[in-house]
């Protein structure tokens, strides 16, 4: 009865008792999955137009950010290192398009994703080089993120909200507000669109494969930057960032790997109820530290009732 | 001075739009996927530039004007235009072949023909020559056509150009176009329209102006409709009732018809545009339930339940609401509930959400479809009507509505039923004659005349008719019982599954028919069974199907026995046809509707095998192909028995003699 | 039957294609070409021309190497040796989106649609070769580039209502049966108003009703829009009704090149689809 009652009643006890601290906990959840998302969008897009499973997209995250702070440390001012980061990230789209998927063209589909595991381990041994392996600090106040808090007392009770992380929610919502104009209304991004849908078709109505596959890898690398900058704030920059941006997986399972807004829904729903359940349940009932796996444990639940995600494209075909 | 002309042609409503409702939508037709709209002042001006045209081409008063084509603005233009110099329009029904299509413009004598495209120009061309009084073709489309010889062939745009031309150049011209207009009279022709002839060759119902008018206005005043109304044009626009309901009634009380994209998107259109009068004869109605059912089979339970439940209560509630009868509180609400959860999108989907009045008529319409309709919230109505009236003979009037009748007399019309059980009327309409065949006009009339339309009825206690077939059709069966073969067919066609029925039994033992199944139910039905089939003829042949026919048969005879006079000619025997009937091939009129004695011919073995108690027959058929070819099918059919109920079991076969 | 005597170019309508090259004249020219894939030799030593105005038939039983020969045409494949010659311009090495450019649009045996875009989607997609407004101008969405839109789409429109398919044009292709797919490839392929259109197979898979329509709109397309065209076909009797000249090949090699009726009447012809031995 007590066990029962402890999972059932209690945490909504908790959470009716103190709407405040309900409030900070779910505003924290929603940062990260707002986080969650990009990096997951990075991965659709990528798959969409070329099929590829990006395996590199959270080590981009990392070399993204340990760029930015890299040139920095190097005297360049954070404001040009963040176009200058960009270039390197166009570049290094241009490089794995020349170098990794043009010879790989027609390839088994195994044989892409085993390229992406090449791309991660040469980004790691690339960036441990050039800018050392060691936890560095995001330059945030560099980059002109104001650092302070905002206090609020509802309920008369007190929830704190940094300012950086409203940055970085508005920031996310600007880049997937524009990402999907991007995709549904501009050329290119029709293009994209297209080449995701069938190949030949596409090669047909005159859309250049390699032209799309740098302009993806690209965007990746943009909503790579952007997250690396935001989660960097909250976390430091180090190589440890690329374990979380692996939480982006489960954010495909229930989203679906093909789909934008189930990424960005996917994100949130991991983001909230992963804090929700560490607070309310994790850490009275099962000591903490359940945020590791909860989100892997929830994936595998949605994948036993709807294995196309909760999003997913159902693919009609008629044979 | 010049006196206030009588409106009594519809010429001079087109004048008096263009006056009182010039910014008012007259026409729109759906081109490049956009609804291009023409108002009553820029109608008058393109109907006036192809007068002026035709003038051009050398048009002169009373001269014929065939109209071949679908349901285009420039169609409904030649109407107007023709008969604004004193011609008569004659429509043509778009799908007839050459040979039928020759015969009329020969019949009628035509000078001109306006097509529609392509495929309209290549079949007058091919006959063109053969018939002297045919001079000129002017097109609508002219894709395919650019490279004809130009020879007494013109294109729509460049003779509204010349009639522009000459417009400019002397704009007296405009002005002597108005006066003729106005000068012209009641009595003229107004339109001739051809039947499509259940048996023989088609005749030539010759419709004056002024009773047109008067006709139409009735009719318009009896429903209300006004300028703010609109319709899909999207019958054929040979028919009678495409020409009145549409054309007519759309220049007296000046309402918007619009004209379907194509053939295929007429149901989109109709979204599209939301019409507020509609006409549909019960087959359309038919395939709406049907694809409407065959969608809901395909959805989730809960929107099942939900589907099924909302329309019990609308068949509860729906037809007492919408003829303001009283309802209890719980049932008002749990309708508008349905209302908002199904009638109101599902009305919407099938572009009927502003309709204030709908129609159908032709057929039979079946009570369950009939209420289907009604309980939504749509003002589904019956008339009963013929060519040679102008279409209304009866309507029924708001709120007093049922399925197996048409209605009282629609007004000023008189009815009378002879003794022989024939529907005779009189009404303001009515034809002046058959074109160039008094003697068929003398037959249908009567010497106080009246109008003999053919078709057996009689009054039901409240005043409405009920009609029940062909008055030629009604026959006896050998004990007397009274056959009348289309009661017994639309009894059948009830079900969704069966698509066609022809009943024969007069002057036999036993009533018997044919059945066509319905590919889409049944298809449908085969699919969800795993049942595979290659053609229409092996599904129809199917075990299983017969099964389900014979299930429909046994229902039909157990309503057939609960009406007293009906009850003697129950099915007893029947077949599934190995072919759809088709007008191509002659089995069906070009309206759909069966043709008895020429299927009769036909089929002669097949009916044999009805009576003389074989199970099974094989036979070789002669088909049409779509591009005119013939060919040969061939199939051995099944032949079933059904039960009868109320009366002794009969012999399955007729005694030898 | 010749099923389109010769006729001038389109009165009024001028042809779509503007790429200098009188009717009648060279378009294309294949010299030589030999492809083959690691030692399987798919063509040898064709040649043939394609001429402004006619269609053009490349026909062939069963791995004859017709769509090899389509595929090096619209630069899928580069031939290892011969020459290619489009518009009076030797061609090298190049790809299908250069292909495109110069005016070399196609459609697939096997239908390649983006199936999950309404008909209207596919064909826009074939506009978008004629798009120039850059990312930028479109994410601002007015002035310049949707007046463009609006042109592409009054285009595509023309295309909709010359290949009756006014009722599908929002319906996802995935949801048509194939006939229908088949007449949406082309109206994407018309959409890039090529100069040359290469068809590969477009009736396969048809019924006699649909292969009727096909080949009517085959015949439109060249005679009223006035577009080139080749096209490979496994059913000969089509072919005769509908092209011009027609190149026979068989196991990669040419066996004639004629008129049908000249064609019709090769003894090599004949041999190759009874299927003589070699």
């Amino acid at each position: 009865m007590d066990f029962l009652h402890s999972i059932l009643v209690k945490p909504f006890a908790d959470m009716a008792s103190a709407p405040d601290f309900l409030i900070q906990v779910l505003w924290e959840g929603m940062v990260s999955g707002v986080l969650y998302a990009l990096i997951a969008l990075g991965f659709v897009l990528i798959f969409k137009s070329s099929r590829i499973f990006n395996f590199a997209q959270g080590i981009m995250v990392v070399f993204a950010a340990l760029t930015l702070v890299g040139l920095h440390e190097r005297g360049v001012p954070a404001l040009l290192a963040v176009p200058l980061t960009l270039v390197v990230m166009f570049f290094l789209a241009v490089g794995i398009e020349r170098v990794v998927l043009r010879p790989l063209v027609n390839q088994p589909d195994i044989i892409l994703f085993m390229a992406t595991i090449g791309i991660t381990l040469f980004l790691i041994g690339f960036g441990e080089t050039i800018f050392g392996g060691e936890n560095k600090r995001m330059i945030t106040q560099e980059l002109g993120i104001p650092t302070g808090s905002y206090i609020f007392e509802p309920f008369g009770g007190f929830v704190s909200i940094e300012q950086k992380d409203i940055t970085a929610v508005i920031g996310a919502m600007v880049l997937v507000a524009g990402l999907l104009l991007f995709l549904n209304k501009s050329k290119m991004g029709r293009a994209i669109r297209a080449l995701g849908d069938d190949h030949q078709a596409a090669l047909s109505v005159g859309i250049s494969l390699s032209t799309i596959w740098v302009l993806v890898w690209f965007i990746a690398g943009v909503i790579a930057l952007v997250t690396g900058i935001a989660w960097g704030a909250r976390a430091g920059v180090s190589f440890a960032l690329e374990v979380i941006a692996y939480k982006a997986l489960p954010v495909l399972m229930l989203g679906g790997l093909e789909s934008v807004m189930g990424a960005i829904i996917g994100g949130l729903m991991i983001g909230v109820l992963e804090k929700l359940f560490e607070i309310y349940w994790g850490q009275p009932l099962l000591g903490g530290n359940t945020e590791v796996w909860f989100a892997y444990m929830l994936a595998l639940l949605v994948l036993l009732f709807r294995p196309q995600g909760l999003f997913g494209e159902k693919i009609i075909e008629r044979v | 001075m010049a006196q206030t002309t009588m409106l009594d042609t519809f010429p001079k409503y087109l004048l008096l739009n263009a006056e009182r409702f010039g910014d008012r939508p007259a026409m729109r037709h759906k081109d490049y996927g956009i609804w291009q709209t023409w108002t009553w002042s820029r109608q008058l001006d393109e109907i006036r530039a192809f007068a002026l045209g035709l003038q051009a081409l050398g048009f002169s008063r009373g001269d014929k004007v065939a109209v071949v084509g679908a349901n285009r603005p420039r169609l409904y233009w030649t109407f107007a235009a023709v008969q604004s110099l004193g011609g008569v329009p004659v429509p043509v029904y778009a799908d007839a072949v050459a040979e039928e299509m020759a015969y009329v413009l020969d019949h009628a004598g035509v000078r001109f023909a306006v097509a529609q495209d392509q495929e309209q120009v290549d079949k007058l061309l091919s006959f063109r020559e053969t018939i002297p009084a045919l001079t000129d073709i002017v097109y609508d489309e002219s894709r395919g056509l650019r490279d004809y010889p130009r020879e007494r062939l013109h294109d729509f745009a460049e003779v509204q150009a010349a009639g522009r031309a000459a417009l400019a150049a002397d704009p007296a011209r405009g002005r002597a176009w108005e006066e003729g207009v106005r000068a012209g009279s009641g009595d003229d022709v107004s339109v001739m329209l051809y039947t499509s002839g259940t048996t023989g060759r088609s005749k030539g119902v010759v419709l004056t102006a002024a009773a047109s008018v008067k006709a139409a206005l009735d009719t318009v005043r009896f429903d209300g409709l006004t300028e703010k109304d609109s319709v899909l044009a999207y019958l054929p626009l040979a028919w009678v009732g495409d020409h009145y309901l549409n054309f007519a009634q759309g220049y007296v009380s000046g309402f918007c018809m619009n004209c379907p994209e194509s053939q295929q998107t007429v149901a989109q259109d109709m979204r599209e545009i939301g019409p507020t009068f509609y006409f549909a004869p019960p087959r359309v109605f038919e395939s709406l339930l049907t694809s409407v059912t065959i969608r809901m089979e395909d959805a989730g339970r809960f929107k099942q339940w939900l589907f099924r439940h909302f329309i019990e209560v609308a068949r509860k509630h729906g037809e007492a609401i919408l003829e303001k009868r009283p309802v209890p509180l719980s049932g008002r609400l749990a309708y508008a509930l349905g209302d908002f959860m199904l009638y109101g999108p599902l009305k919407n989907v099938l572009g009927m959400s502003n309709i204030r009045v709908a129609y159908t008529a032709g057929e039979a319409i079946g009570a369950d479809l009939f209420s289907f309709f009604r309980s939504l919230g749509i003002n589904l109505k019956q008339l009963y009507g013929q060519t040679e009236a102008f279409l209304y003979v009866t309507a029924q009037k708001d709120g007093q509505v049922r399925a197996d009748t048409v209605g009282p007399a629609a007004p000023n019309v008189e009815i009378r039923i002879a003794d022989n059980g024939e529907v005779l009327f009189r009404s303001p309409g009515q034809f002046s004659g058959y074109y160039k065949e008094d003697d068929k006009t003398a037959e249908v009339l009567t010497e106080d005349g009246f109008i003999r339309t053919g078709d057996a009825g009689f009054f039901e206690a409240d005043g409405q008719l009920k009609i029940i077939d062909r008055a030629k059709d009604v026959g006896k069966l050998k004990d007397g019982s009274l056959f009348a073969p289309k009661y017994i067919e639309n009894m059948l066609k009830f079900f969704p599954n069966i698509k066609e029925a022809v009943a024969f039994g007069d002057g036999r033992d036993f009533c018997a028919a044919f059945i066509n199944i319905d590919l889409t139910a049944v298809g449908n039905w085969a699919e969800r069974n795993n049942i595979a089939y290659a053609s229409y003829q092996e599904l129809a042949g199917h075990p299983r199907v017969y099964d389900i026919i014979a299930g429909h048969v046994n229902e039909a005879n157990r309503r057939l026995a609960q009406e007293p006079m009906m009850a003697g000619a129950q099915v007893a025997r029947f077949l599934i046809l190995h072919k759809e009937l088709d007008a191509d091939d002659g089995e069906l009129t070009r309206t759909q509707k069966v043709r008895r004695s020429f299927i009769a011919d036909r089929y002669g073995e097949l009916i044999e095998a009805l009576y003389d108690g074989s199970t099974e027959k094989y036979v070789e058929t002669e088909v049409t192909f779509e591009d005119g070819r013939k060919g040969r099918i061939s199939a051995t059919v099944r032949i079933a028995d059904a039960a009868v109920h109320g009366r002794p079991a009969r012999p399955h076969a007729e005694a030898a003699e | 039957m010749n099923a389109h005597p010769a006729i001038g170019p389109a009165l009024g309508q001028p042809d779509a294609s503007d790429d200098g090259i009188a009717k009648g004249e060279v378009l294309l020219k294949v010299d030589n070409v030999s492809l083959s894939f690691g030692g399987v030799k798919a063509i040898t030593d064709i040649s043939f021309d394609v001429r402004k105005g006619e269609i053009r038939a490349i026909i062939g039983p069963n791995g004859a190497g017709k769509t090899s020969m389509l595929n090096v045409v619209n630069g899928f494949y580069t031939p290892q040796q011969g020459t290619i010659t489009f518009r009076g311009v030797e061609r090298r090495a190049m790809k299908p989106h250069h292909a495109v450019r110069q005016g070399i649009a196609r459609t697939f045996q096997n239908v390649a649609l983006f199936k999950g875009m309404t008909t209207l989607e596919n064909i826009m997609a074939g506009r978008s070769v004629h798009m120039h407004r850059n990312v930028f101008w479109q994410m601002l969405w007015h002035g310049p580039a949707l007046k463009e839109e609006i042109e592409h789409r009054e285009k595509v429109e023309e295309i909709i209502d010359f290949l009756e398919i006014e009722h599908i044009r929002r319906t996802p292709v995935g949801k048509l049966p194939y006939g229908l797919q088949k007449r949406v490839e082309l109206g994407r392929a018309l959409a890039m108003e090529p100069s040359l259109l290469l068809l590969d197979e477009p009736m396969a898979g048809m019924n006699l009703e649909e292969k009727e329509d096909m080949s009517r709109f085959i015949i439109d397309v060249n005679q009223q829009r006035g577009t080139t065209i080749a096209l490979i076909e496994h059913d000969m009797g089509v072919v005769m009704d509908l092209s011009d000249r027609v190149v026979v090949l068989d196991y990669g090699k040419k066996i004639a090149d004629g008129p049908p009726d000249e064609v019709k009447n090769d003894q090599a012809v004949i041999d190759a689809y009874l299927g003589v031995a070699h």
